[in-house]
């Protein structure tokens, strides 16, 4: 079998979007950008206060779309799950929280809080297939939910009154009656006012960075510890949660709600809001809610149309403008945006940010990577074959041989993303666990990919943050609520992000997109991503495969500086022999899933047993 | 057992239209990697084209099932070429996404032009049904299951056997490799839409006299082929066909000796069985692994 597929598509079309793309990151928001949606839906407040009560309703409707849409730019936008059951979630947020009204006399705003939770307790069913499934797939199950939901509350009629519909108390808190249209539609935007900033929090802190990581690339995402299934459920669950309260919100405003308010076409229409919005945006779905549910009301007389009109809207903005209208207001900002090259190429002799805690070099000739009679089986293929060597602390040990030796079995066994037939990895004498690629992390072994595998959409800064760890799913949402505030460790962080950037030469580019830089850039973010967290060991899989000559050199040197200068062991594996024999300290040579040398650069290159697996028995030819 | 048989004849009716509207949507994905949310549309404005033709124009009704479909494939490749051409090179979440929304956007269209609830077309055979023992076989329920299981035959042996096929097998096997060897993408595709969209057309003639038009046929038709399509294994022709027969027994079986809730629910339960128990579904395309 030739590889052909792995080792050579694409390699020219990814340095393309430098030219075409030249804005700078859009998410150079200052740390309180998360505020300034209530900002705006108190502005939605004070504006149509003065209006009539048509314009009130409205505006009630318009800021509850705005809460749905910003719950859907978290799961359709960032963690990019279509999703067809958000009329399902409202409707179990509505229906429950009325139920706890009307049936158990709760109070009004705990009863909203109750529906929430609903919601995000069928967000929790909807995200668990989100293990397994993606793309259509994924969204024709949230289509079997959405249906299942309203066939169920169709026929239970005793509980929501089916198909005729249920009666929504009129809403009060504690005796005040909040069912004048002005009253409720205060009551509407200080709630939603003071709820949007937990799923903003979410967008532009950590979560929302990880989510566009998983998106953009779920097995580079898993070899920095985050877990996608974790992540994907969470976004399920946040966002129902958020859909859900919108859904309360909503009832009191339909005064009876009936299944077919809550049907697949408003999971369409609302999906909607995302794209229309701008699906990269945290700012997407509320931009794009407020909008399509502004203009049925504007455009009343033409309510025939209305349907036509919004699905080609979502077509054109699909075909002509996929940044949607968060992208055209942002690309009107940044107009003049920066340019995202390196001017200038770091010499050997730029400075490199020292780590607090640099490791004393490594003579004690401990072995840091253990490789105990690994074996790996593909049907009749034996891919690895009973290898064992180790590397020792501090050295760079090169890895090659031809196509099909197994060194990217090998390669892939070590980092976890194979599971081994036989054999242990051991690290610092510690047994990795076999075919866990999250776990890694933990372990203090880090890798970069033969493809480069940055995550595109989110900013060279973000990139090298998620390289530092701490992506469990429980201190990410934590960390993404809590960051705002001052103190923490977030300036430590900063610090050593931008000592790594610094380190390969790309610190002025630190808010630029990842996928603006050119592919030699991209390599180099990819070190520093790998690199920042000190891990004991690195795995570099083709570091400088794609590359020019002049770039292959200077990476060449920042491997080496860095190997040397913060003591990272490293494990390499290249088909450029030149670069491998001038980089490493052993190299180690495997044909046909075995190892058949091992030794100094020069010996190994000399050995017979190499000649002959790369050129064949000598006088063959 | 009278009643038994009827009910799975009326299955069987039912199943062929899902089977063919599965067909479309699986020989789309094979050969171009999408997976057309709009298909339902497309089967709409071929029940539609049979009402044009048979109530507004009069024509004989067979003259609808030789229009039809051309007509409606033809579409499906102007789409292709207008819309979908150009999100090629985006990922595949904007394709999925546009024609969800292209669907919208021709039954609606479709619904402003023809404002009714329901739009009947009347049954090209008059002659009396045919009784085997104490079992009444329409002449339309046996034309609709044995035309559509022709079809489809006829479509997956076009697949395997005939030259114009070839490139549409080869992007199945290997989209790149295919290219490689002077395939031409764009033609493969629009050859692709043409056919997917044609047997959405036969798909929307078959169910014209036996649903009716109305606004919710799409959405129907398009749960019912997914979950069809699924069930066969979603690579599969033949699977196709299989699980959209196997669908419409279900569902019929359903409503006979359950009721309306069961019937709705049950091609749910059974995609969501299979996706969990058996995601390569009832036939499994053999795929070569790359190592």
């Amino acid at each position: 079998m030739f590889s052909f597929k792995r080792k050579s598509t694409q390699r020219g079309s990814l340095a393309l979007p430098l030219t075409r793309e030249r804005r700078v990151d859009a998410r150079g928001f200052s740390r309180w950008a998360w505020l300034a949606p209530s900002m705006v839906v108190l502005a939605v407040l004070l504006v149509t206060a003065r209006l009539g009560s048509y314009p009130q309703y409205v505006a009630s409707l318009v800021i509850s779309a705005m809460l749905t849409g910003t719950g859907l730019t978290l799961l359709v936008g960032y963690a990019r799950c279509i999703s067809l059951a958000t009329g399902a979630v409202l409707a179990l947020g509505a229906y429950g929280s009325v139920l706890l009204i009307t049936a158990a006399g709760v109070p009004l705003l705990p009863a909203m809080l109750g529906g929430a939770l609903l919601a995000g307790l069928g967000g929790f069913v909807l995200g668990v297939p989100a293990v397994r499934f993606r793309g259509h797939n994924l969204a024709m199950i949230t289509l079997v939910f959405q249906s299942v939901v309203i066939i169920l509350i169709r026929e239970s009629t005793g509980l929501t009154g089916g198909a005729g519909g249920l009666t929504v108390p009129a809403p009060s808190i504690a005796g005040i009656s909040l069912s004048g249209d002005l009253a409720y539609l205060v009551f509407t935007a200080v709630v939603v006012a003071l709820v949007l900033v937990l799923p903003m929090a979410l967008l532009l802190g950590r979560f929302g960075r990880n989510l566009r990581a998983v998106s953009g690339n779920e097995v580079a995402a898993q070899a920095f510890g985050i877990s996608v299934p974790h992540h994907l459920v969470a976004a399920f669950v946040c966002s129902s949660l958020i859909i859900g309260l919108s859904g309360a919100l909503q009832a009191p405003v339909f005064r009876v709600i009936d299944p077919d308010t809550f049907g697949i076409n408003t999971s369409i229409s609302t999906l909607a809001y995302p794209i229309v919005g701008g699906m990269g945006s945290a700012w997407g779905g509320l931009a794009g809610g407020a909008v399509m549910r502004a203009l049925p009301e504007v455009l009343r007389g033409l309510a025939d149309y209305l349907e036509l009109f919004f699905a080609s809207l979502v077509l054109v903005t699909v075909l002509f403008f996929p940044g949607g209208i968060a992208g055209q207001l942002f690309r009107l900002r940044h107009r003049h945006g920066g340019q995202v090259t390196r001017e200038s190429v770091p010499s050997a002799a730029s400075p490199v940010a020292r780590p607090a805690a640099g490791k004393a070099l490594p003579d004690t000739a401990g072995i840091a990577l253990s490789i105990d009679g690994v074996g790996k089986q593909y049907g009749a293929l034996k891919a690895v074959d009973d290898v064992s060597f180790q590397v020792r602390e501090g050295e760079i040990r090169g890895l090659m041989g031809p196509n099909g030796a197994g060194k990217t079995t090998l390669f892939n066994i070590v980092s976890g993303f194979v599971e081994g037939d036989r054999g242990a990895i051991r690290l610092h004498g510690e047994t990795l666990p076999s075919g866990s690629p999250v776990t890694r992390m933990s372990h203090g072994l880090t890798r970069t990919f033969q493809h480069v595998a940055v995550f595109g959409e989110i900013s060279v800064y973000d990139n090298v943050a998620i390289g530092l760890g701490g992506n469990g799913i429980a201190p990410v949402l934590l960390g993404s609520l809590l960051d705002p505030f001052p103190g923490g460790d977030a300036r430590r962080e900063r610090a050593r992000i931008m000592a790594a950037l610094d380190s390969v030469g790309l610190a002025h580019l630190a808010r630029a997109k990842a996928r603006q830089l050119s592919l030699g850039d991209q390599r180099r973010l990819e070190i520093a991503r790998a690199i920042v967290s000190r891990p004991r060991l690195l795995l570099l899989d083709e570091p400088v495969s794609g590359v020019s000559e002049e770039e292959t050199g200077q990476l060449g040197l920042l491997l080496r500086r860095i190997n040397r200068e913060q003591g990272i062991t490293m494990l390499l594996v290249e088909h450029n022999i030149g670069f491998l024999a001038g980089m490493s300290d052993h190299i180690t040579v495997m044909a046909a899933g075995r190892v058949v040398c091992e030794g100094e650069p020069a010996s190994v290159i000399d050995d017979p047993a190499v000649q002959e697996v790369y050129f064949g028995k000598a006088g063959d030819a | 057992m009278t009643e038994l048989a009827l009910v799975l004849l009326g299955g069987l009716n039912f199943g062929a239209i899902y089977a063919l509207a599965a067909l479309g949507i699986v020989l789309i994905h094979k050969a171009t990697k999408t997976v057309n949310f709009a298909h339902g549309a497309f089967v709409l404005i071929g029940a539609l084209g049979a009402y044009i033709v048979q109530v507004q124009l009069s024509w004989s009704a067979w003259l609808a099932y030789l229009l039809v479909p051309p007509a409606v494939g033809a579409l499906a490749a102007l789409i292709e070429l207008v819309l979908l051409r150009p999100l090629r090179r985006a990922d595949a979440f904007s394709v999925v996404i546009a024609t969800v929304f292209l669907g919208i956007a021709l039954s609606e269209g479709v619904r402003l032009i023809y404002n009714a609830e329901l739009l009947t077309v009347p049954s090209p055979f008059q002659g009396a049904p045919f009784l085997i023992g104490p079992v009444i076989l329409t002449r339309e329920v046996l034309w609709t299951v044995a035309g559509s299981l022709l079809i489809g035959i006829g479509t997956t042996l076009a697949f395997r056997r005939a030259r114009v096929a070839r490139g549409m097998r080869a992007m199945a096997a290997n989209h790149r490799g295919a290219q490689l060897c002077g395939y031409s993408v764009d033609r493969t595709y629009a050859l692709a839409w043409f056919l997917g969209g044609a047997l959405a057309g036969v798909a929307g003639v078959f169910a014209a006299p036996a649903k009716g038009i109305s606004p919710d046929l799409p959405i129907a038709v398009i749960a019912a082929a997914f979950v069809a399509a699924v069930v066969g294994g979603f690579d599969s022709l033949k699977g196709a066909v299989a699980g959209g027969l196997l669908l419409g027994v279900v569902e019929t079986l359903a409503a006979a000796y359950g009721d309306s809730a069961l019937k709705n629910a049950i091609s749910f339960m059974l995609l969501f069985v299979v996706m969990l128990y058996r995601p390569e579904g009832l036939f499994p395309e053999v795929k070569t692994r790359h190592v």
